[in-house]
């Protein structure tokens, strides 16, 4: 390297090398920022990513503040990492390949001291070097690839604070039945609290009815605040339940054994086989509508065998520990003779009235006769009173005469059939007086509007009916869809106009089950059931049907376990119960002999 | 170089060293052939002020290198062949009982040919290192002490020593502590068949003379100053320490070469070695201050003969030369940052 002329003084080298470590500085500088810029604007980018998906539009934008901090940040960071002037030194001279002379003139120019002639001649060679530098030689590295991340994420920001903000997200729906019901006043409910007001069989029950009461109203007063549906539903059906078990409770538990073998007895007379079936299905509405048609249609003489039946069912019950069985029974027999004496009394005014009773008189006596309930009973009244009060006086008079003649031959009191001579001039007294027909057409008058009473476990059972009815009622108000509950089925005719429940019309919302009695069920007869396609059927039933076998006995479909309860709670309904055929039915069945008293355990009835 | 006062400029003189040196390399490229190296690097000992260990087989011009040089130079020459019954007092000179003409006796000193101004200790190795430490004084303090009498050597005073690595047998190595004094050790190669062939037609035909003196002692002195006024900077400073720490094994971070090849490293007169030289090598380039390439330039001959290897380099055959180009690769010139900013 020749040796450089001393061209340049000391300040003309500072000024120069001032120059250039600007420039130097300047760009390292700027690395720093981008660098800081870059990753600020990578963790906005995220923010504003986390903006968007959390839906907070208006915080989008603020990503580009972390670019902003982050280059403060590298701006902070390149004044703490500044070059001092021998590193610049150092770098130009790498760069401009000047053999460390601008370091070396760095140094001895700090020194100062003009006499040192090897200091001028190395400033004179490192301003020269200076000289011919150009500013693509000392250019120092400013662009890194990652600085790549400034422009992308800027964009990143900038499109994610444009884009529309992704839709909301769906509001995982409330289980069903959280939301909150408040019912001022629910009427089914009423029907249910009326249960301690009924004339109970004993104190146990009295106590349980009196349970069921307070229970309704405590669902009353938290449906008055405000309840969770579910809960609600819940409590409500819990209460049916209790109310179905307690429609069943007679003949239940200890006093099985009295039901079965009053069940027993009753089944040797045929008359009783519809009876036998709604007594061994706890339906004692159904089993005193039986009894009371039976009243009604047997001749005397089968009456009284009927009687003798219910006797020593009766006797049989509660010989086996079923004193509330044999009450039953006896009223029973009891309710029969007075039921007989009512029916052969309208029957023989209808037929002495004769074409004074019109059509529709002559149809309801024939449908008395033929099925001899107590709707037939009560609409025979109907028309009868209808009757009695078109009848002129002399009509009334001959009708009365022709009493007295027929009273001559009538049979003595208890035996043969139609009215006893008591009876008949019991009927013609009647007539004879106007106060007499006035008492009769009253009495008419009050058959025809309601029905007789039944025997006071039916009168009981009717009243738990109508609490389980509200119950479902309730139920219905507060959303709920009542389970079908079993009831007594429907009085609907042969003709299909009796709807299922006890009344033939279902509740509000509780249409109940019909029954497996006769007349169950909506449903015209008249027509047919379309011809099934059957040849391609690949299998057919061939089941074997339990000939003259009733049904199985009353099965609730569920226990008491509601929502929130655990399939581990035993069941405490009526699933408990067993029907008549199931009695012995292990000892019956397949299981080996050594396994059967521990099965039997199993299935013991609680 | 007959105008090389002090009173010229720091450049004039630079210009007049660089114009001198070109004309010491021409005259002793009229006797020696090729070998520009070994002349260079005998060159930056001589300016530098150090003596230099000349190291080669025999027959490739060591000796005829250190006779032209003192050729060249108006200096006296002496020459000391060591053998193995060469006496330190051989060296040094002694004092012998002379009768004077009026009868008396008395001793006077009779100077040994270390006292002149370039000394060719040749085939150094060959004596013991008892005659061997006969020269550590007048080489390290440039003086000798005879019989208890302090004598100054007559400046310049430079040592050119000359060893023969073949003929081991009957050779004494040089002690560390004589080693260290040399602020160089050249290798002497051999010559290229073109070097071989010229040699050839110098050797074998008519004498060609004597080259011409082109350096007198006073001039020699001027560049001597010269090149101990030559600028280094601090990061030069440090990168020759960083160096000269790095070979020594025991130095945290030296490098792996260096902990494995090596026993001791270079001590502190091998960095003023290392710098002195590259002060010598700026000078001769034109140039008033020292730069990281003329420190890795001089590291090997500086270097070479410091370095101890330990027993697994020299079983692995790991030279010092391999070691010191270990460090040039190993040791960084610049700060980190710097470094950093060159290499994107």
């Amino acid at each position: 390297m020749p040796p450089a002329a001393p061209t340049g003084s000391t300040s003309s080298f500072r000024s120069s090398f001032a120059r250039w470590s600007r420039r130097v500085r300047a760009r390292l500088a700027l690395r720093h920022v981008l660098t800081g810029a870059a990753i600020g604007l990578v963790v906005g980018t995220g923010a504003t990513a986390a903006a968007w998906t959390t839906r907070h539009g208006p915080l989008r934008p603020g990503g580009a503040i972390g670019g902003l901090l982050g280059a403060a940040a590298g701006f902070a960071v390149a004044r703490r990492r500044r070059w001092s002037d021998p590193h610049v030194a150092l770098y130009l001279d790498a760069k401009l390949g000047a053999h460390e002379t601008i370091a070396t003139a760095i140094e001895l120019e700090g020194q100062g001291g003009d006499d040192d002639s090897a200091r001028a001649v190395v400033i004179s060679q490192a301003t020269a070097a200076l000289a011919q530098a150009t500013p693509k030689q000392v250019r120092a590295p400013m662009l890194r690839p990652w600085h790549l991340a400034v422009p992308l994420a800027a964009a990143a920001i900038g499109y994610l604070s444009w884009i529309p903000l992704p839709p909301l997200p769906e509001v995982a729906k409330a289980p069903p039945g959280v939301d909150k019901v408040q019912l001022a006043q629910v009427a089914g409910l009423e029907k249910v609290i009326k249960l301690s007001e009924i004339d109970p069989r004993d104190e146990a029950q009295k106590e349980r009815l009196r349970k069921l009461a307070e229970e309704a109203k405590r669902i009353r007063e938290k449906l008055r605040t405000g309840a969770e549906k579910r809960e609600a539903q819940a409590d409500i059906a819990k209460l049916r339940d209790a109310i179905t078990s307690e429609r069943l409770s007679l003949g239940d538990g200890e006093q099985r054994a009295g039901m079965e073998a009053a069940l027993g007895k009753m089944a040797a007379n045929p008359d009783l086989k519809q009876a036998e079936k709604a007594l061994g299905d706890r339906d004692l509405v159904k089993f005193d509508e039986e009894m009371e048609k039976l009243a009604n249609k047997l001749e005397k003489q089968d009456r009284e065998q009927a009687k003798k039946t219910l006797e020593e069912a009766a006797e049989a019950a509660k010989k086996a520990g079923s004193p509330d069985v044999a009450r039953e029974l006896a009223q029973q027999k009891k309710l029969m003779d007075e039921r007989a004496k009512k029916g052969d009394a309208l029957r023989e005014l209808a037929k002495e009235m004769g074409d004074g009773l019109g059509e529709d008189g002559k149809d309801a006596l024939k449908d008395f006769e033929k099925k001899g309930g107590g709707k037939e009973q009560q609409k025979l009244a109907d028309k009868l009173d209808d009757a009695l009060k078109k009848m002129t006086p002399e009509q009334r008079k001959q009708l009365a005469e022709n009493m007295k003649k027929k009273m001559a031959s009538a049979p003595d009191e208890g035996t043969g059939k139609g009215p006893s001579k008591r009876q008949l001039k019991d009927l013609a007294d009647q007539l004879d007086t106007p106060e007499g027909q006035k008492q009769l057409e009253d009495e008419l008058k009050k058959m025809a509007e309601a029905p007789e009473a039944g025997s006071d476990e039916a009168e009981r059972q009717k009243a738990l009916d109508g609490a389980q009815e509200g119950a479902g009622e309730a139920e219905g108000d507060v959303g709920g869809t009542p389970m079908p509950m079993p009831m007594a089925g429907g009085k609907g005719d042969k003709d299909g106009k009796g709807g299922p429940g006890k009344d033939g019309k279902g509740g509000k919302d509780g249409p109940g089950q019909e029954g497996h009695s006769e007349g169950g069920g909506p449903g015209d007869h008249t027509g047919q059931t379309g011809v099934i396609e059957g040849g391609d059927l690949r299998a057919h039933a061939n089941a074997k049907i339990n000939k003259g076998k009733p049904m199985p006995g009353m099965v609730m479909g569920r226990s008491a376990g509601r929502a929130g309860d655990t399939a581990n709670i035993a069941g405490e309904g009526g699933i408990g119960n067993a029907g008549p055929g199931e009695i012995g039915g292990i000892e019956r069945s397949d299981v080996p002999e050594e396994y059967r008293e521990q099965v039997g355990r199993y299935f013991q009835p609680r | 170089m007959t105008d090389a006062g002090g009173g010229e400029s720091f450049e004039v003189r630079l210009a007049l060293a660089q114009k001198t040196s070109a004309k010491l390399r021409e005259a002793i490229g009229f006797v020696i052939v090729g070998q520009n190296e070994v002349v260079d690097q005998t060159l930056w000992g001589l300016l530098a002020g150090g003596h230099v260990l000349l190291e080669g087989a025999p027959g490739l011009g060591k000796t005829l290198l250190v006779r032209t040089l003192s050729s060249c130079l108006d200096l006296k020459f002496s020459r000391i062949q060591f053998t193995p019954d060469l006496m330190p007092s051989d060296v040094t000179g002694t004092n012998i009982l002379v009768t004077s003409a009026d009868g008396s006796r008395h001793f006077t000193l009779h100077k040994g040919p270390v006292f002149g101004q370039v000394v060719l200790a040749d085939e150094i190795n060959r004596a013991t290192p008892k005659t061997q430490s006969s020269l550590l004084e007048a080489m390290q303090e440039h003086a000798c002490t005879i019989a208890g009498v302090r004598h100054a050597m007559e400046e310049p005073f430079f040592v050119l020593a000359t060893e023969n690595p073949i003929e081991m047998e009957g050779t004494y190595p040089l002690p560390e502590a004589q080693l260290d004094r040399f602020l160089l050790k050249v290798i002497v190669p051999s010559p290229t068949e073109d070097e071989m062939t010229e040699i050839l037609v110098r050797t074998t035909g008519r004498d060609r003379g004597e080259p011409p003196k082109v350096l007198s002692r006073e001039e020699l002195m001027i560049l001597r100053a010269l090149c101990r006024d030559v600028a280094v900077a601090e990061p030069v400073l440090r990168y020759a320490s960083r160096f000269v720490r790095a070979s020594d094994p025991t130095t945290p971070g030296a490098p792996d070469l260096v902990k494995r090849a090596l026993r001791f490293g270079a001590g502190v007169r091998g960095a003023q070695s290392l710098v002195l030289a590259s002060k010598a090598v700026a000078m001769l380039d034109g140039r008033a201050h020292v730069s990281f390439a003329d420190v890795q330039r001089v590291a090997k001959p500086v270097l070479r003969h410091r370095l101890i290897r330990s027993f697994e380099g020299e079983a692995d055959g790991i030279t010092t030369d391999q070691v010191v180009a270990g460090l040039i690769e190993a040791v960084a010139t610049r700060p980190e940052a710097v470094q950093q900013a060159m290499a994107r």
